[in-house]
């Protein structure tokens, strides 16, 4: 467990003048912006904040922004290391394969926090100082509540990508399937919310939300079961790959 | 062995159908300098992989200190220094971070362990330079320094010369030998420029195809780099009567039924001659000769030789 905290302290290290790294927690603000315009543009009065939160951080941000930004993160993760062909220098030291994928992990889980933390502050002064919402203490618990829930869910979600993301040397493949990944996780949701971790992951976090009907009832159990199933496949497949490195 | 650092046991690797390593035994004494002496693509890289155990061997085994790498990990890996191939590092981070991250990977307690580490290559410490910016020189001994981090006993590097100009190679030289007659490491290194092993290796090992063709030491193959005197005759055999004969010589090969080496260079070429004439024997030629370590590279090698 010290040697597993030691690495993700690393990793964090790691990430020294990484500009586009933290640049992309800008893209946490996008969607509180658009939400102030949009309800803005509605003239509506006394906009219950729960409404407000649901739009501006709780839509696209976890269905969409999330996914592609933590994608990309995986990729610039696993990317330097194997592009310098550094990776036969870690295991000398030595680091164990799974150590060192879940070092990545953690990283990817705290930044889905910071991110979605961020995301949550800029939708709450959006809201406030566009004197859209009141501050209201049900509604910040229920904001802050969800994106706990999506930034724990979001990575696990997202454990595919980090594979693919260290089976490879480029990243143009990783990038590339994160879209699609991603956009997939959104359609599928229509169809069979238990195919795609992503669609999984929204199940959960609509399971008590009265205003989304979906096609299906939701099951919570079931949908932790293929965010399990994925994480475990991703998990075998990235130890796998990591073996086959050199 | 207790005196063997590494001890490879019929070391063998294959892709597929072919062959890159075949059955290697290499042995490399503790405190001694073994220079791994090949062309490119001889196969030098791969068997310091397959020590390390980045690349699995399709057979035969690796004994590091009398043990295996394999469930050993974490007892053998903190005693060896490597520099495989190119060295990698963080591009956007100092010598001295990425260093620091290895120091830290490591567990190294030596809280000046980083700065000792670059001043042995003569890299600045805390420089504000980055990796990404660094020459190949400069990459070069930052490998260096990595794999001496954790003062290891016995180093492993990879032609650690390459990118370095002649007053780094010189300096490379005196560094390793330095780490071998100071603090008594063991080193591995691996070459395709005979003049560089021959100034540095206690031991060599010839590689070639993915055999090693000799394993020998330095002094030994300068024994075989002699002078001698070169007669080519119309009958060897008859020609050594004669000088067995007339001359007492003792110290002679016959090459094949017209040519032979006689080794005491200090005999009279125009007696000899005189002698083989009288005996009715053609002299064809008569030459001194001196056989260098590179005209025995290239005879063990097949005539291809060593760059």
């Amino acid at each position: 467990m010290r040697a597993l905290l030691n690495l993700i302290q690393i990793e964090f290290l790691k990430l020294r003048r990484k500009k586009f790294v933290a640049g992309m927690l800008f893209a946490a603000l996008i969607m509180p912006v658009i939400a102030v315009f949009y309800f803005g543009m509605l003239d509506t009065k006394e906009l219950d904040p729960i409404k407000f939160y649901k739009w501006a951080t709780l839509s696209y941000t976890p269905w969409i922004l999330l996914p592609v930004v933590l994608g990309v993160l995986s990729t610039l993760l696993m990317y330097d290391e194997h592009q310098n062909d550094m990776l036969k220098q870690l295991w000398v030291v030595p680091i164990g394969k799974l150590a060192y994928f879940f070092s990545k992990f953690f990283v990817m889980l705290m930044y889905s926090n910071v991110f979605m933390m961020i995301s949550a502050i800029g939708s709450i002064l959006a809201g406030l100082l566009s004197g859209l919402i009141p501050l209201t203490a049900p509604s910040l618990l229920f904001l802050f509540g969800k994106c706990l829930e999506i930034s724990l869910l979001a990575p696990a979600a997202m454990l595919p990508v980090l594979a693919l993301a260290a089976a490879q040397r480029n990243y143009l493949l990783p990038v590339g399937f994160t879209i699609i990944y991603t956009f997939f996780g959104f359609i599928l949701l229509m169809t069979n919310m238990y195919l795609h971790p992503l669609s999984a992951m929204t199940a959960i976090l609509v399971r008590n939300d009265p205003v989304v009907i979906l096609n299906e009832p939701i099951n919570t159990g079931k949908a932790f079961l293929v965010l399990g199933i994925w994480s475990l496949i991703s998990t075998i497949g990235a130890g796998f790959a990591l073996r086959r490195s050199l | 062995m207790d005196n063997l650092a590494i001890e490879c046991r019929q070391l063998t690797k294959r892709y597929d159908e072919q062959s890159v390593v075949n059955q290697v035994n290499l042995n490399v004494k503790r405190e001694h300098i073994y220079g791994l002496l090949g062309r490119n693509g001889a196969g030098k890289t791969t068997i310091m992989k397959m020590i390390l155990g980045l690349t699995a061997p399709t057979s035969g085994e690796v004994l590091i200190f009398g043990m295996p790498l394999q469930r050993n990990e974490k007892r053998l890996y903190p005693r060896i220094g490597a520099l495989i191939e190119k060295p990698g590092f963080y591009p956007n981070l100092t010598g001295t971070e990425n260093l620091e991250i290895f120091a830290k990977l490591r567990g190294t307690t030596q809280s000046d362990a980083v700065r000792k580490a670059l001043d042995v290559v003569g890299l600045p410490y805390q420089d504000r330079k980055i990796f990404g910016q660094y020459s190949m020189g400069m990459k070069q001994r930052l490998g260096i320094a990595n794999a001496i981090l954790h003062d290891p006993e016995l180093l492993i590097l990879d032609e650690p010369t390459n990118g370095l100009d002649p007053i780094g190679i010189a300096e490379m030289r005196a560094f390793i030998h330095n780490m071998s007659a100071q603090f008594g490491k063991t080193i591995l290194i691996s070459s395709h420029i005979l003049s560089e092993i021959t100034l540095l290796a206690d031991d060599i090992g010839i590689l070639h195809n993915g055999i090693l063709l000799e394993e020998n030491t330095i002094a030994e193959l300068e024994k075989k780099n002699r002078k001698y005197i070169q007669l080519e005759v119309s009958d060897a055999a008859k020609a050594v009567l004669t000088l067995e004969q007339d001359f007492s010589i003792k110290d002679y090969s016959v090459q094949d039924l017209h040519l032979l080496h006689v080794y005491d260079t200090s005999l009279d070429m125009g007696k000899i001659n005189q002698a083989l004439i009288q005996q009715g024997i053609t002299i064809i030629s008569a030459q001194r000769c001196n056989d260098t370590l590179e005209d025995y590279f290239r005879k063990v090698t097949g005539g291809e030789g060593i760059a």
